[in-house]
């Protein structure tokens, strides 16, 4: 296997998180249009689905993909359109793992004791 | 694997035609809103709620609000197509064959469109005022 430098890491992630994130819009959206079905349709009970831990965890997956995401699509605006950013994409590259640390860590204190914690 | 241009000027020369270019540039755009549009979606309803207490009532009670159906048609039209435009990217990455990478890209523009338009009926097509006056005239708890 290939093992590249900063910017093939930041790429597959890129890659891998995009994807998981455009098959999750699709779940979501086609969910929460079960509304439709009004207070005594089958919305209710599938949310009470999806509070199960194991979803919950996933979302929680699904939450960090976002910030790493969004961070790192920031980084490739910045070296698209500007030249020093095309030299320090590496150095950016850990900061947006910085970030998406800085963000995530206390989102993951937020809701990890929500799942498991009985909060 | 295609290698996508770095630059604007790159990308002015790689691309054969102007549809490509502008879903260079659409991306870039719908990215930098996306940004703050589901990251401001995440804190709403992730981090100012428990998500095991949304329920009918909660989704109800949102989407009788105008902010919340305006905010949310830019985030769903924002989201569907720069995520299809991605999944699209990724499909003439991975599938070479002319005939599969064809049906791949079918069934994904159906599925997109499909749900893009459910998600455009819940939010405009419903009328959940009712619904939410009788849930905000509910005490607490």
């Amino acid at each position: 296997m290939y093992r590249g430098r900063e910017g093939q890491w930041a790429f597959v992630l890129h890659r891998l998180s995009g994807v998981a994130l455009a098959l999750y819009l699709l779940l979501h959206v086609l969910d929460i249009s079960l509304v439709m079905y009004g207070p005594e349709g089958p919305f209710n009970a599938f949310l009470a689905f999806y509070h199960q831990w194991p979803f919950r965890v996933g979302l929680l997956m699904v939450i960090v993909a976002v910030i790493y995401h969004a961070f790192n699509g920031l980084r490739i605006i910045i070296m698209d359109f500007t030249d020093w950013g095309v030299k320090v994409q590496g150095p950016l590259w850990y900061g947006v793992l910085a970030v998406t640390a800085v963000i995530g860590i206390p989102v993951l204190w937020k809701i990890l004791p929500e799942i498991f914690g009985g909060a | 694997m295609a290698v996508r241009p770095k630059t604007l000027n790159q990308a002015k020369a790689t691309y054969s035609s102007n549809s490509e270019l502008a879903w260079w540039v659409f991306m870039r755009i719908s990215g930098l809103a996306l940004i703050f549009l589901v990251l401001g979606h995440v804190f709403f309803n992730n981090i100012q709620v428990n998500v095991a207490d949304v329920d009918y009532a909660y989704v109800a009670e949102r989407f009788s609000k105008s902010w919340v159906k305006i905010y949310d048609s830019f985030l769903l039209g924002f989201a569907m197509l720069h995520g299809a435009n991605g999944l699209r990217y990724s499909i003439e990455d991975y599938i070479k064959k002319p005939g599969r990478r064809f049906w791949t890209k079918t069934i994904l523009f159906t599925v997109v469109g499909i749900i893009f338009i459910l998600g455009v009926m819940t939010l405009w097509a419903y009328s959940f005022e009712e619904m939410g006056e009788a849930i905000r005239a509910l005490p607490e708890g």
